[in-house]
């Protein structure tokens, strides 16, 4: 029992190494047995108890007795190590003798499963010693229970061989009819009938396959018996059996597949004595039959009169013949002629196009292909050569040669004509110009604008909008240098300016609509909306005492209002927008009065009447005040509760009815005001909706949007557009109608460019809308990608301006 | 709601199989299933949705009519095929048992002969649908005829595609069907028109045949079997259509020494009993007759044409007989009509030749011999089909059929195809009824000199003459001379495409034709300078100027109009005082005043120009050339502008189209621009070929 003792990492060598040593000496057995006795014992009883522990106690025996094994095994193997390489030797000679001994395995296994293996096995090869030593020593070993009791504990019974128990002759495995393969991933393949572990048998792997294909033992097979995991060796008769089976011959020797027939009922003497009727021969078997003879006859008359006539095969004379009659029509196919009418589905195939002057044997010479033309053709790609040939010029007709590539050609067409497959293709043979649409002259649409008359310079950075005063004399605009100005429109000289902010860019500017006799500009700019009064003579002062008490007639009334409406809480709602005068310096250069909300208005529009204008603040964060409606007259501000479902961008009056449009980013709502309800929602399938415009009737609404599309409402229509244009390359960031009652529209772009467009609205509800593009104005200087910002259209006359991008020094 | 629709049974899914599946379905193998194809012209179809027609994951690439495969099932070769197999497989076990004249026996008796008669009749159920499918048949079987015999191709197939094609020619020949011919690289082509449909066919030059490896005969056997039947099924139509009995005689013994087209005897179908040996008869009881005329015809320029001869045509119509001889030749020839105003569209003219009459007289009153060096065949076949019955050959071109032999007086016409033939060196003897006698001139003569007293031309009068349907001038087709080009008779002149036979002056559009002079002129300029070297400053000046005018012109060519509208600018420009150019980003409109600001700005230039050429103390220049070259600007200018506004008012319709028509409208322009492409590089090279060559030749 060294081996286990002496450390499970030196094992596979040691056990080797006692062998070796039992063959050697006699002596120390005896001296040694003594020692291993008590600990085979104590190894016995592990095993039998729990195997759980026993690697534990392993240990623990390894630790106590290390000193002791320590010196043991100096004593022993110092001499051994002397003689080293003889015992070397005698181990290796061990090794191949000890045929199926567990241990030489071992020491070929991987060290893992070698342990395993070992520890499981390690009962079998220990038997013997046990058996020697068992006769004078007691069957027993006495340990204390868990109780402190003794506690007898006895050896195992070992059947001898002539024992009468006869089921203990099978040491087989018990696992049952299952496969092996089960047992692949452990070490053993199954329990004895003991329960114990039946080691794996050593496979040949290394050494021993190496060894086994040497001398390939008698009946190897190279096959596995399953059901012991041994390899299955089949004697020669077996194999006989076997290949006879394999051949569907009987498998054992001495077996008759065709054994003589025996005889029961037929055969000699046990034919049938009794006939079984009695009645006589008839006598139609004994007289001609009357109906063969009529019928023989009949032949024999037609071969006398030569209706029949004897088979004479035919000579080669005759089948030449037949063959040139085959060869060449005696009849006319289409004697009886009848036209079919063409399928549908009937296909010809297309005729070969008639040769053109380059395949002439002698074309003119301009046919002919220059240097580069020959080159490109012959690296060309036999697929990719617009034709098949490359002109030639033969100046006579004998110099003419054959040509390749005839069979080649003639047999694509024979592929072509029952490979290719055909399809019905109409091809147009137009002028392309019958597809253009027809379009009126412009001419005849004039008036519309065609020149730049004047430019207007003076604005540091972006002009972000215009407006035309009612009068149409004058030009508001604002930009990002937060200032207003005011510019003659023939001209193009600046009348007024105002610097309204030093950071905040204008974002709005616009006229009060309405008669004449007023003159009110008003700007937003940042939170603020400033209501000016131009200065520097530019109104007469009856329009400006006028202008002053429609600004100022909000301020009683204010004061006379009931006082802010409470909420539930009886709080009073913080006011969300305040008209206040400006400070007087302000006052003086024009600024009568602001209105401060608590967002930035971007968008700005006017009731026709000039007292109602509504703001938007798309970038707020809450919709609900998005949208505010001011009344100049009342100094008041109403944030309708519209229950939009998306930003809103932008909104309108309806001129004539008290509709309010509003647009969000993707459709256009339609609010009645004074039922206070929504009238219509429209789908114009923009992703981003720029601005709207209505036309002056107020039937007909355009929506620009910015992902390049203009798109055009009939209200009456439904609530998908009646037309989409797209003729922009980037964005359409404004659109406008004429509403001076011209059928014109303009929209600006990022591009750069202004289409003018021909809308005519007709008021009979049978005729749609034309739309006619007039005229494309370029010239905008696009800066950061910004083009055209806004467009705005002349009252009365057919001018269009537009705003325009102006960076640098105004001259 | 209605029924649910059970994917696949109806339409794309429905309509097409594919060819596994047909093959499947009929139960023949692939090699049977092609030949049946193309014995019954079936053919794949494309499906509007592949994707709905298959049936499988995997992507299939033919498709068939399913009602195509179904209408095989029934075929009655589909019988025969079947047997054939049976056959096949007892001939090779009679092989394996090695009784060799079993299967000698099984495979003489029980060989299945597969007639085609029905399938010519199901697919071509009139004449005319058969006409109509000529062009391939025709073809293919010109091509057999001149094959070499080899494996693949037996020499029987050969010998029976030469008769056929033989007769088909002597029908054209009757009839006068020819119209059209074309000697082109590949072969000759061949048009002629039977019962109102063009046929039209290539004949391969007579050459061995290169045949690669890549091809497989047994494909190009089975049409050919299809279209032999076809052709002989024709040929019996078209003869007995004119009362000739079909098939006529073929004379083996002359076809063997290579009569060709003479081994045939046509019969009339009345007489049927005795040859008509009509041609060979006609002409030897004729002969004095033929010669009179002929020399009457050879003493003045002999191309003078058919009018003068009249009494020889109507000698000649009377002599041979023939069964359409036209009564009333007046009547049915066609005049030309021309078109007056230029703008008005040109009614499609039937050409000269496509009556028969035209056809039956052209070479009528001609004798014409064929040099040893010409081929044969297709100058027989065409003189003989435009109505010249006397065509004699040498020797070594075949023994029989020869009218006459080289040294006849009689011949008119000798076609050569030699570099030149040298005069005879004698005097000319006076070549009257002396010449008559045979022993004279043979003994005179040398072998390689002219013979007095007939025209040489080289073969391409002959197609030249046929494709014109009049005669052309015998001079230009002399032995030796340049040929003028051989054009092809299908090409229809397109409008702004690029005709040959038409000059070139006539066909470039006018922005061609000023670049051309332009670039003539200047190098015209170039010469002058080269001569003059006193003025050397002022002509490179001119240059310069022209060059940078041209530029400024260019940049005109597009929209965006870089000159700015006010005055001043320009003065910014011309003085180069580009202070302001960092303020102006307005670029402009692109209006109407663009051209007219072009007009003036140029005036401008040009006297800006003026002054500072007279400040740096140059001669002003030459008036003349200004002047001119003033004139060609301003017409230049007046086209852009036209151009220019044109192209803007079609983007503007453009912009009203929708997508889908728009996406073709632009493949379309493209496609014109592609071939007027093409006619301008035609048109250039011309030009250059016209310049290098000196002189303009005339198309």
């Amino acid at each position: 029992m060294v081996p286990q003792r002496a450390g499970q990492k030196r094992k596979v060598v040691e056990v080797a190494q006692v062998e070796a040593e039992e063959d050697n000496g006699q002596l120390e057995i005896g001296a040694l047995n003594g020692e291993f006795e008590g600990d085979g014992e104590g190894e016995d009883v592990v095993s039998e108890d729990d195997s759980d522990e026993g690697v534990d106690e392993y240990d623990e025996e390894d630790d106590e007795e290390g000193v002791e094994d320590d010196d043991e095994l100096a004593s022993d193997e110092i001499p051994s190590s002397e003689e080293g390489e003889e015992d070397v030797r005698q181990q290796l000679q061990d090794l191949k003798t000890s045929n199926g001994h567990s241990e030489p395995a071992q020491s070929l296994m991987g060290s893992d499963t070698a342990k395993a293996v070992a520890a499981i096995a390690s009962d079998t090869p220990v038997k013997p010693f046990d058996d020697d030593d068992a006769a004078d020593m007691p069957n027993y070993t006495i340990t204390t229970d868990a109780n402190g009791n003794p506690r007898y504990i006895y050896g195992e019974i070992d059947p001898v061989y002539d024992s009468d128990d006869s089921d203990a002759a099978i040491p087989g495995n018990t696992i049952g009819n299952i496969p092996l393969s089960y047992y692949d991933a452990y070490p053993h393949i199954g329990y004895d009938i003991n329960g114990r572990r039946i080691a794996r048998p050593a496979k040949g792997e290394a050494l021993d396959s190496l060894l086994d294909s040497i001398d390939i033992p008698e009946g190897w097979t190279g096959l596995t018996d399953p059901a012991t995991g041994k390899p299955l060796e089949l004697t020669a008769e077996q194999l006989e059996t076997l290949k006879k089976l394999t051949r569907n011959e009987t498998p054992g020797d001495g077996y008759d597949p065709y054994p003589d027939m025996v005889e029961w009922f037929t055969g000699k003497g046990k034919e049938e004595v009794m006939p079984l009727s009695g009645a006589p021969e008839p006598k139609r078997r004994f007289v001609p039959s009357m109906h063969e003879h009529k019928r023989v006859m009949k032949m024999v008359k037609a071969i006398r009169e030569g209706r029949i006539k004897p088979y004479r095969a035919p000579t080669e004379e005759d089948r030449e013949r037949e063959d040139a009659e085959q060869d060449f029509a005696t009849y006319d196919v289409w004697a009886t002629e009848q036209s079919r009418p063409d399928h549908v589905m009937n296909i010809p195939a297309p005729k070969l196009p008639p040769p053109g002057y380059e395949e002439s044997y002698h074309p003119p010479p301009e046919y002919l292909p220059d240097d580069v033309e020959r080159q490109t053709w012959e690296e060309q790609d036999e697929e990719d050569r617009d034709r098949d040939f490359l002109p030639r010029d033969h100046a006579a007709l004998r110099k003419v040669p054959g040509y390749e590539q005839f069979v080649k050609e003639k047999f694509e067409r024979c592929l072509d004509l029952y490979l290719a497959p055909r399809v019905r293709r109409s091809k147009l043979n137009i002028d392309p110009e019958s597809l253009l649409p027809k379009l009126p002259d412009p001419a005849e649409l004039k008036p519309f604008p065609t020149t730049c008359t004047t430019i207007c310079r003076g604005h540091e950075g972006k002009v972000r909008s215009i407006s035309i005063d009612p009068s149409g004399k004058w030009i508001g605009s604002g930009g990002d240098d937060g200032t207003v100005r005011i510019w003659d429109i023939l001209t193009g000289r600046q009348l007024w300016k105002i610097k309204l902010s030093k950071e905040e860019a204008v974002n709005v500017v616009s006229w009060r609509p309405g008669p004449v006799d007023t003159c009110i500009l008003v700007a937003c700019c940042g939170e603020t909306i400033y209501f000016l009064l131009p200065q520097n003579d530019l109104c007469t002062p009856e329009t400006e005492a006028k202008s002053r008490d429609l600004l100022d007639a909000g301020y009683g009334y204010a004061a006379t209002a009931p006082p802010p409406s409470k909420t539930s809480t009886g709080a009073t709602k913080p006011s969300l927008s305040s008209w206040t005068r400006p400070p007087t310096p302000l006052q003086d250069r024009g600024c009568l009065l602001t209105l401060t909300l608590h967002t930035t208005p971007k968008t700005l529009a006017w009731h026709r009447r000039g007292d109602y204008f509504s703001t938007v603040s798309p970038s707020t964060t809450t919709v609900s005040t998005a949208i505010a409606i001011h009344t100049l007259s009342k100094h008041q501000t109403q944030h309708p509760r519209l229950r939009l479902r998306g930003l809103a961008q932008t909104t309108c009056f309806h001129p004539l009815k008290p509709l309010f449009f509003v647009a969000t980013k993707t459709k256009v709502r339609i609010y009645d005001l004074q039922a206070q309800r929504l009238e219509k929602e429209l789908l114009p399938g923009a992703k981003w909706i720029s601005s709207i415009s209505l036309h002056p009737q107020g039937s007909n609404l355009l929506v620009a949007s910015y992902d390049k599309r203009l798109l055009w409402h009939d209200l009456e229509l439904g609530a998908t557009p009646y037309k989409v244009i797209r003729h922009h390359s980037k964005a359409v960031r404004a659109v406008a109608f004429h509403m001076g009652g011209l059928p014109l529209l303009a929209d600006g772009s990022d591009d750069g460019t202004l289409h003018v467009l021909h809308g005519k609205v007709v008021g009979d509800l049978m005729v749609n809308a034309a739309v006619v593009p007039l005229r494309v104005l370029r010239g905008h200087a696009v800066v950061g990608s910004l083009g055209v910002l806004g467009v705005e259209w002349h009252g009365r006359e057919a001018w269009r301006l537009e705003d325009v991008v102006v960076c640098g020094v105004a001259a | 709601m209605g029924k649910i629709k059970k994917k696949g049974t109806s339409g794309n899914a429905k309509n097409y199989i594919t060819r596994s599946q047909a093959v499947r379905k009929l139960q023949i193998p692939l090699p049977d299933f092609r030949r049946l194809c193309i014995f019954k012209g079936i053919y794949p179809r494309e499906p509007r949705s592949k994707k709905r027609a298959s049936k499988s994951s995997t992507p299939s690439t033919t498709f068939y009519y399913t009602k195509d495969i179904q209408y095989l099932l029934h075929e009655p070769l589909l019988e025969k095929f079947r047997d054939q197999k049976a056959l096949a497989k007892k001939i090779s076990k009679a092989l394996g048992r090695n009784e060799v004249s079993d299967a000698a026996r099984l495979e003489r008796n029980l060989t299945p002969r597969i007639r085609l008669d029905h399938i010519i009749k199901e697919r071509y159920p009139t004449f005319v649908d058969a006409l109509r499918d000529m062009d391939d048949a025709l073809s293919m079987l010109f091509l057999f005829a001149n094959l070499p015999s080899t494996e693949n191709v037996p020499p029987k197939a050969v010998a029976k595609c030469q008769r056929l094609t033989l007769e088909f020619e002597h029908y054209l020949i009757r009839t006068h069907s020819l119209r059209k011919s074309f000697l082109s690289i590949k072969g000759i082509y061949y048009q002629a028109t039977i019962q109102g449909q063009d046929v039209l066919w290539l004949v391969p030059y007579r050459f061995v045949q290169r045949a690669g490896t890549d091809i497989d005969f047994r494909i190009m056997a089975t049409f050919v079997e299809f279209y032999t039947t076809l052709l002989s099924f024709v040929n019996f139509r078209l003869y007995t259509s004119i009362g000739l009995v079909y098939p006529p005689k073929l004379d083996a013994k002359s076809e063997e020494s290579g009569a060709e087209l003479s081994a045939f005897q046509l019969e009339n179908q009345g007489n049927a009993g005795q040859a008509e040996v009509a041609e060979a008869l006609d002409t030897e009881m004729h002969s004095k007759a033929q010669a009179e005329a002929d020399r009457l015809l050879s003493l003045p320029e002999a191309e003078a044409g058919t009018a003068e001869t009249g009494d020889v045509q109507a000698e000649a119509l009377t002599a041979g007989d023939e069964p359409t001889a036209v009564d009333e030749p007046a009547s049915t020839t066609l005049d030309q009509f021309t078109s007056l105003d230029p703008n008005a569209d040109t009614l499609l003219q039937p050409s000269l030749t496509a009556d028969v009459y035209t056809a039956s007289q052209l070479f009528e009153s001609f004798t014409v011999f064929l040099s040893r060096e010409t081929p044969r065949h297709p100058l027989e076949f065409i003189l003989r089909a435009f109505g010249c019955k006397r065509v004699g050959w040498d020797t070594s071109l075949g023994e029989p059929g020869a009218y006459c032999s080289e040294d006849d007086m009689r011949i008119t016409h000798q076609i050569v195809d030699r570099p030149d033939i040298p005069l005879p060196s004698p005097p000319l003897t006076d070549g009257g009824l002396d010449t008559d006698d045979e022993d004279g001139p043979a003994v005179a003569r040398k072998t390689n000199e002219r013979i007095p007293g007939r025209i040489y031309v080289q073969p391409q009068w002959v197609w030249d003459s046929v494709n014109a349907g009049q005669l052309q001038r015998a001079d230009l087709y002399a032995p030796g001379a340049t040929l003028p080009p051989h054009l092809s008779p299908w090409v229809k002149p397109k409008k702004g495409g690029y005709d040959p036979t038409v000059p070139l002056a006539e066909q470039e559009t006018a922005a061609e034709a000023e670049a051309d002079s332009e670039e003539d002129e200047l190098e015209a300029d170039e010469a002058l300078e080269e001569a003059s070297d006193g003025e050397e400053i002022e002509g490179v000046r001119g240059d310069e100027e022209a060059r940078e005018l041209e530029d400024e012109v260019i940049v005109d060519d597009g929209m965006d109009v870089e000159l700015a509208a006010s005055d001043d600018d320009e003065e910014d420009d011309i003085l180069d005082t580009k202070a302001g150019a960092g303020i102006d980003e307005w670029g402009g409109f692109s209006g109407d005043e663009a051209g007219d600001v072009d007009e003036s700005t140029r005036e401008a230039r040009a006297h800006q120009a003026e002054l500072e050429a007279e400040a740096l103390g140059h001669m002003p220049q030459s008036g003349k050339n200004d002047a001119k070259k003033q004139a060609r600007e301003a017409a230049q200018s007046k086209r852009t502008k036209a151009e220019r506004e044109a192209l803007e008012d079609v983007e503007r319709r453009k912009l009203m189209m929708p997508r889908r028509k728009r996406k073709m409208f632009e493949k379309m322009v493209y496609s014109n621009a592609k071939k007027d492409e093409e006619a301008e590089r035609l048109r250039a090279k011309k030009r250059k070929i016209e310049k290098q060559g000196g002189k303009p030749k005339a198309g």
